[in-house]
């Protein structure tokens, strides 16, 4: 698999995330005997994503990103790794530990227990609004690739 | 759709209460963890020497404390309402993010 492809992978499990994590909050809006089963088997697909996501973008950030940092680092927007990658590769261990605890809260009793059910409405809606910000920033830092390289060419 | 009564005992069980208590603690633990490593050199090496990549040493820290704060923290019975344990993963979020953007943005 090419390199290019392992990146490519990584903001598309991203979004299948958070995709799954909006159906979680969907499904807790109205957590019931009847959708309960299917809450928490999204919840645990959720997880899951945002672990692929993490390690095929930590494999791509370990072995390939230096490349691409020495790249920005030299170029017009350097800040796309100083403050935006940085802050990234940082933010997702927090979001990937939210998304592990996610399944953990949705196998409580949430269609009894109201604080539990707010509990997941409130864990998922963070890994949606975490996953949009990581998507955001993986964008800044692409286009940081893309402007130091555009640089060179002028 | 089934009917059902809602419990309104306003607190969770105990491996929910315990794995979102050790999610705040671990979450903010793990921002600061950024600004030490960030900020001292021996330990980025430490970190760095232990699987070679300080982000990796990190990712498998932050996944062990965790584990096993949630792991003991479920066991006991903890009287953490549920207002404050949502307060408590909330604002452990916000502040950690808070922390490691603040710390990079300066």
């Amino acid at each position: 698999m090419s390199k290019e492809m392992i990146l490519m992978l990584h903001p598309t499990f991203g979004v299948l995330a958070m995709i799954a994590a909006v159906w979680v909050f969907v499904e807790a809006l109205n957590a019931n005997d009847g959708n309960i089963f299917r809450l928490r088997q999204v919840s645990v697909l959720a997880a899951v994503l945002l672990w692929l996501a993490y390690i095929v973008g930590g494999y791509w950030y370990v072995v390939y990103y230096g490349g691409d940092k020495a790249l920005i680092k030299a170029g017009p927007w350097p800040f796309a790794h100083g403050f935006v990658m940085e802050t990234k590769e940082h933010l997702f261990l927090t979001l990937l530990l939210l998304g592990t605890f996610l399944p953990i809260a949705a196998y409580g009793d949430v269609v009894r227990k109201k604080v539990t059910r707010k509990l997941v409405l409130w864990t998922s809606a963070l890994v949606v609004l975490m996953g949009l910000a990581m998507e955001g920033a993986g964008a800044i830092v692409g286009m940081g690739v893309k402007v130091a390289l555009l640089t060179k060419l002028v | 759709m089934t009917t059902h009564q809602t419990d309104m005992t306003d607190i969770a069980s105990a491996k929910v209460t315990g794995y979102g208590l050790s999610y705040a603690i671990t979450s903010i633990l793990s921002a600061l963890l950024v600004v030490l490593k960030e900020s001292n050199e021996s330990i980025l090496q430490l970190m760095v020497s232990l699987t070679g990549h300080h982000w990796v040493t990190h990712g498998l820290l932050s996944v062990l404390l965790f584990v096993v704060l949630g792991a003991i923290l479920s066991r006991r019975n903890i009287g953490v309402s549920g207002n404050t344990l949502i307060a408590s993963v909330v604002g452990s979020t916000i502040v950690s993010g808070l922390i490691i953007a603040g710390f990079f943005i300066v």
